[in-house]
C-alpha cells in the first residue's frame, strides 16, 4: 500500500483495495482518504475539488473518472466509512455470545475503537455529514438507524417496556454519536477509551435500570484498565 | 413571526423613531431569512431571497448584516434570547428541580412548535451553515449542562453518575428534536414533551419517580 499524504490518519477510510494491482480501487481510496482528511481539518464547505486532487495526488481526469463532483466523493466516503464501521459493530455484536448487555458492550467497544483509529473518516460521518446537505444528512441518519436493532432487544429487560418511546433506540444512538462528535471536534479522539464505560452505562440505563447498567459499565471499565 | 404579520413598513413620516424602525427592519430580515431558508434550505438561499421575504431593500440588509451567515447568527441569538426569557418565566414559582426541568422543556418545545420556521432554522439548518454557526449551536446546547447537573442533588445515587451523563443526555435531546424538525414536523415538537422529560429526569430521579412525574406532566 502506498503511503498517504498527511501526517495523521494514514489509514484508508473505506475497504482495502482488492489487490495491489487494482489501480482504480487505489485511486478511489486515495481520493476518499484525502476528502476525509481535508473535510476533517477545514469542513465540507471550505474543501475544494482542487484541494482533494492535490492531496490525493491524482489528476482531475482521474477524479472525474470516479466521481462527478465533490459531493459525490463525499457521499461515497460516507457510504464506505459508515458501512465499514457499522458492519464491524454488527459483527462484534453477533460474535459476542454473552447476555445482551455484553453484546452491546462489545459493539460499542468496536465503535469507539474505530472512531479513535480513523478520526478523519469518523468526523466526516458524525460531524460534517449532518452539515453537508440533505443527502449526506440522510446517510448519517441511516447509520444511526442501523444501530437501533442492536439496542432494541433490551426492551425485554424493562418491566415498563410498553411505555418506552418508539424512537428510544435512535435517540440513544444520537446521544452516543453526539458525544463522539463533540470529542472529535475538541481533538480528543485519544480520550475515547475512558469514555466507553460511561457511554455504555448511558445506553443500558433505560433498559436494565441504573444499578445493572452501572455494574456492566464497571466491568467494562475494569477490563479496559486491566 | 412571519413577515406578513408585521405588515409593510409605513413610508415617509410616521410615529416610529429611527431606532424603532431599525429594530423592526432587523426583525423582518431575521423572519425573512427563516422563511426563505424554510423554502429552499440555507445553502441555496441568496440575499435576494432574504430581502424579498423580508420586504426590505438590499441596502437595508447591508445596514444590518455583513453577510447571510451574520443574519443567521442573529436569528439564532434572537431564538436563544427569547427561550431564556420564556424558560425563566416558566420556572418562576415552580417548586423543585424536577418540575422546573419539565416546565423549561415544555416552554421550549411550545415556542419551537409555534415558530416552526425558526425551529427548523435552529435545529436543522444550523448544522449546515458553516463553522461559526455550528460552534454557536454547540455552545448554546452546552449551556444546558449546568442546569441538568443540578439534578445530581436530587438523591444520593445521582451524585455518582458518570461525568459525561449531561453530554450524552444533551446529545439525545438534540438527536430527538432534530429528527422531528428534519422530518417536517416542527409544529409537532410539543409532542416530544414526555420523551424529552423522561430522558432528562431518568438519570437523576430513577425510573419510577421519572415516570410518575412525566405522567403528571402529560
Amino acid at each position: 500500500m502506498r503511503a498517504l499524504p498527511g501526517k495523521e490518519n494514514r489509514q484508508p477510510p473505506g475497504p482495502e483495495p482488492v489487490s495491489r494491482d487494482d489501480a482504480a480501487a487505489d485511486q478511489r481510496r486515495r481520493i476518499l482518504a484525502a476528502t476525509a482528511e481535508l473535510i476533517a481539518s477545514r469542513g465540507y464547505q471550505e474543501t475544494t475539488m482542487e484541494d482533494v486532487v492535490r492531496r490525493a495526488k491524482v489528476g482531475y481526469a482521474t477524479f472525474y473518472k470516479h466521481y462527478p463532483d465533490k459531493e459525490a466523493a463525499f457521499l461515497a466516503l460516507l457510504e464506505a466509512a459508515t458501512d465499514r464501521t457499522v458492519s464491524r459493530v454488527e459483527d462484534a455484536y453477533e460474535r459476542e455470545e454473552g447476555p445482551w448487555a455484553d453484546r452491546v458492550g462489545a459493539a460499542l467497544g468496536v465503535l469507539f475503537a474505530d472512531v479513535a483509529e480513523y478520526p478523519a473518516a469518523a468526523r466526516a460521518v458524525l460531524v460534517e455529514a449532518v452539515a453537508a446537505g440533505p443527502e449526506a444528512a440522510a446517510k448519517h441518519e441511516a447509520a444511526l438507524k442501523r444501530l437501533a436493532p442492536l439496542l432494541r432487544p433490551g426492551r425485554e429487560l424493562n418491566p415498563r417496556q410498553a411505555q418506552l418511546p418508539e424512537s428510544l433506540e435512535e435517540t440513544l444512538a444520537g446521544g452516543v454519536v453526539w458525544v463522539l462528535g463533540q470529542r472529535l471536534i475538541a481533538g480528543e479522539a485519544d480520550k475515547l477509551r475512558a469514555l466507553l464505560p460511561e457511554t455504555l452505562e448511558f445506553v443500558l440505563r433505560p433498559y436494565m435500570g441504573e444499578d445493572e447498567a452501572a455494574r456492566e459499565a464497571g466491568e467494562v471499565a475494569d477490563a479496559i484498565s486491566a | 413571526m412571519p413577515a406578513e404579520e408585521l405588515g409593510p413598513l409605513p413610508a415617509g413620516r410616521h410615529g416610529y423613531s429611527r431606532e424603532q424602525v431599525a429594530h423592526h427592519q432587523r426583525e423582518r430580515l431575521i423572519a425573512g431569512l427563516a422563511e426563505a431558508v424554510a423554502e429552499k434550505g440555507y445553502a441555496t438561499v441568496t440575499l435576494s431571497d432574504i430581502v424579498r421575504h423580508a420586504k426590505v431593500s438590499r441596502r437595508v440588509f447591508y445596514a444590518n448584516f455583513e453577510s447571510k451567515e451574520q443574519c443567521f447568527l442573529a436569528a439564532f441569538e434572537v431564538v436563544v434570547g427569547h427561550l431564556h426569557e420564556l424558560v425563566a418565566d416558566a420556572v418562576a414559582g415552580v417548586e423543585g428541580w424536577p418540575r422546573q426541568a419539565i416546565a423549561a422543556i415544555r416552554a421550549t418545545l411550545a415556542f419551537l412548535s409555534s415558530e416552526p420556521d425558526l425551529a427548523r432554522l435552529c435545529l436543522v439548518e444550523s448544522r449546515g451553515a458553516g463553522p461559526a454557526v455550528t460552534a454557536r449551536f454547540s455552545a448554546a446546547v452546552a449551556e444546558l449542562a449546568p442546569l441538568l447537573r443540578k439534578g445530581r442533588a436530587e438523591r444520593p445515587e445521582a451524585e455518582r453518575l458518570p461525568a459525561s451523563t449531561e453530554d450524552s443526555t444533551i446529545g439525545a435531546l438534540v438527536s430527538l428534536t432534530y429528527r422531528k424538525a428534519a422530518a417536517g414536523e416542527a409544529k409537532q415538537l410539543e409532542e416530544l414533551l414526555p420523551d424529552c422529560a423522561e430522558l432528562v429526569l431518568l438519570p437523576y430521579l430513577g425510573p419510577a419517580e421519572a415516570a410518575r412525574l412525566v405522567r403528571e406532566a402529560e
